[in-house]
């Protein structure tokens, strides 16, 4: 379709993936152009703006899924799911001409790095990525007087459908639940299922177990032990372990 | 043999193992059984995936995963600790020796089981480094490791995480082989690069009786392998290969007899790492060297020992490891001239650089990535990028900077389409005087992340 005949417009979806996927939808098959795309929950409107909402469809998203995959390529399918999650205010707009490059272009798309939205795009899905993996390793649950553990994060990136992914499979057994604190958003497990819900932003922890405090003694003596002072090094260790992350970390709180 | 001291009698008298506790709470005892093994610098949890288990817990990420990180920077996976610390050798450069005088302890099989849970349930780590003193001898203690491991795995507890375990050099095969289908990686310590300091210093141990153990895990993980390959439910052994350590700078080895040893031990050993820990003092030994003088900053008002040169040192051993697994060196190209030590003015891939000027610079549109992993301040990363990238176009430097590469060093050994990034003499020395000047930050401010964590 060419271009003259697009209506030029400020594109509002409701956030989820799928609604995202219909954007793309609408650019090809409803003539939609967007000048600018933005999520429901952080959209502002501005008085001189053409704004356009666009509803999600789960066939069309599905369409677009497949072409991303058959057209474009698996690796480019899966850096715009990550890249999707990460927090800039124009991530969405960056990762559409990523996408419509690419269906332009096709699976050697990501061979052109010198391309700043290619090159920007795989790094926003690049941060996401490290984010989430070190919060695989940093989460830090404790059990409260339901049996039920409790994780608090503050993350960046919306990194939590990652973290539930990895943690359904590694704590099977076990019902927890993780709070991203920066989203007011949290992740419910029951030991089989798990499930996305809105957290108020003065939501107070739940209570601990009678013996957590002891297990975190156990764990801040032990983390404090393993150091070895002859080789204490502040500047290393603020750059792997950077302060924003200590906040909810039993060894670092007490 | 030799003279049993009064804990040991003591112990072999209430058998341990049974009966633990003496007179200290549990919190002691785990703190004692930390500062025994916090010397053993090996804690990835990597080179194995593995899903979770209905009904068992924990799984395995064959990327590892860090959990937290010391003080000293360095990266905690594991659950370190020793089964007990009452040790019959009397290694002069292990903190757990028979004359150290140190507070001794044990755990029984099911407290490990117990903290490991409680500490893996909260995600504070990974799995369980497991390691021992030699109790009575190398069988009994490989027994009591095993029983262990074997609670860990079974019914109740069910922990389906990572397992480290260290073999005890003069064990029998039969054992080594029970050991090594519970857990994921075994290593075994050489600790001293040279049979001569290994008579010296560890008198109870010797080359063969480290090497053994080490050849018999290779043999087991190949034919594993195989079977695996061929039998679905095969059982795996040690499926993350196994590990070394080597203590740098208690013993009068040249970084040379180091690397040749590393790169010896990954050909025909199959290691799928070499640990190097700087040898920091643990007691006041005259057959060791001594800790350097602590010296008083009167700015600060706080006392300085100077571990600097003997930390940088690891950290160059490390980055030749490095140039040996992942960018295709050999360790003779690294020990080509006079020189039997690393530089620690310059990084090892620098310094080969330089002495070999004759190969650069390199043409980053044509060179093949062999040749790229070789340009100093190029790692893999951004080797696959330019590789990528050329495809689809001719790269200039801006490109470069805009692909995230670090041009910093590289651009001293680089040309794009025929033009180097400025004119300058390709001489060694010119080079080198650029490569140090902005250096400010001085020698030891270099240790970067990947230096320290992963297999």
């Amino acid at each position: 379709m060419p271009s003259n005949t697009r209506k030029q417009v400020d594109v509002v979806f409701d956030g989820t993936f799928e609604g995202f996927l219909s954007v793309v939808h609408a650019y090809y098959y409803d003539g939609i152009l967007p000048r600018s795309i933005q999520c429901a929950d952080e959209y502002q409107p501005a008085i001189i703006q053409d704004e356009y909402f666009i509803v999600t469809s789960h066939n069309n998203a599905k369409k677009v899924a497949t072409a991303i995959s058959k057209k474009i390529s698996i690796d480019v399918k899966r850096t715009a799911q990550y890249a999707f999650l990460s927090s800039p205010p124009d991530r969405y707009d960056a990762l559409f001409q990523y996408i419509v490059a690419g269906f332009k272009i096709g699976h050697t798309i990501d061979n052109h790095l010198q391309n700043e939205i290619v090159h920007r795009v795989q790094k926003l899905a690049r941060e996401v990525g490290r984010e989430a993996h070190r919060y695989t390793g940093f989460c830090r649950f404790e059990e409260t007087t339901h049996g039920i553990y409790y994780c608090a994060i503050d993350p960046v990136n919306h990194i939590l459908s990652i973290l539930a992914n990895h943690f359904a499979d590694r704590l099977m057994n076990q019902s927890w639940v993780i709070h991203d604190k920066k989203h007011h958003e949290a992740v419910v497990y029951d030991g089989h299922d798990y499930a996305f819900v809105n957290v108020n932003a003065d939501q107070p922890p739940p209570p601990m177990a009678a013996n957590e405090k002891e297990i975190q003694g156990l764990w801040t003596m032990y983390f404090n032990t393993l150091a070895i002072e002859a080789r204490k090094n502040p500047k290393l260790h603020r750059q792997i372990m950077p302060l924003r992350f200590r906040n909810e970390m039993t060894e670092f709180k007490n | 043999m030799y003279a049993k001291n009064d804990k040991m009698i003591q112990l072999e008298q209430m058998n341990v193992l049974n009966d633990v506790g003496g007179n200290m709470d549990f919190a002691e005892r785990l703190k004692t059984l930390t500062e025994g093994a916090k010397y053993d610098v090996a804690c990835t949890s990597s080179g194995v995936n593995r899903k979770g288990k209905r009904g068992a817990v924990g799984s395995a990420e064959a990327c590892g995963i860090c959990h937290s990180f010391t003080a000293d920077g360095r990266c905690i996976s594991l659950l370190k600790v020793l089964l007990n610390n009452y040790c019959e050798y009397d290694c002069q450069y292990c903190v757990n020796r028979r004359s150290s005088d140190i507070p001794r302890a044990s755990m029984a099989p099911h407290e490990i089981a117990d903290l490991t849970m409680q500490f893996y349930r909260r995600n504070y780590i990974e799995g369980l480094f497991l390691s021992s003193a030699v109790l009575k001898n190398p069988d009994y203690t490989m027994e009591n490791l095993i029983k262990t491991l074997a609670l860990l795995r079974g019914d109740p507890y069910n922990f389906n995480g990572y397992i480290h375990v260290k073999a005890i050099p003069g064990a029998d095969d039969a054992l080594i082989r029970k050991l090594g289908t519970l857990a994921d990686r075994m290593s075994v310590n050489i600790e001293l690069p040279s049979e001569q300091s290994l008579t010296h210093l560890a008198p109870e141990k010797s080359k063969s009786s480290i090497l053994a153990p080490m050849k018999y895990v290779k043999n087991g993980i190949t034919q594993a392998k195989e079977e695996l390959a061929r039998y679905k439910n095969a059982a795996p052994f040690v499926p993350a290969g196994q590990s070394t350590q080597l203590i740098v700078g208690a013993t009068p080895e040249a970084d040379s007899r180091i690397v040749h040893l590393a790169q010896g031990l990954y050909k025909n050993y199959a290691l799928r790492r070499v640990f190097y820990s700087a040898y920091i003092p643990v007691g006041n030994d005259k057959m060791l060297p001594a800790a350097p003088t602590p010296t008083f900053d009167t700015g600060t008002g706080l006392t300085h020992t100077a571990y600097g040169p003997i930390l940088l040192r690891e950290h160059r051993l490390y980055q030749a490891d490095w140039l040996l697994r992942f960018y295709g060196f050999t360790a003779g190209e690294l020990f080509k001239d006079e020189n039997e030590n690393l530089s620690l003015h310059l990084d090892p891939k620098c310094h080969w650089a330089l002495r070999n000027l004759d190969k650069f610079p390199v043409e980053v549109n044509r060179a093949d990535y062999a040749m790229l992993l070789r340009v100093p301040g190029i790692g893999q990363v951004s080797a696959e990028r330019i590789v990528k990238a050329r495809r689809v176009g001719k790269l200039d430097f801006t490109n470069l900077k805009k692909m995230g590469i670090v041009l910093k060093r590289a651009r001293y050994f680089i040309t794009c389409n025929g033009k180097m990034a400025e004119k300058i003499n390709m001489l060694p020395e010119s080079i080198e005087l650029r490569l140090t000047d902005n250096h400010s930050a001085g020698p030891y401010g270099q240790l970067t992340l990947t230096d320290l964590a992963h297999a």
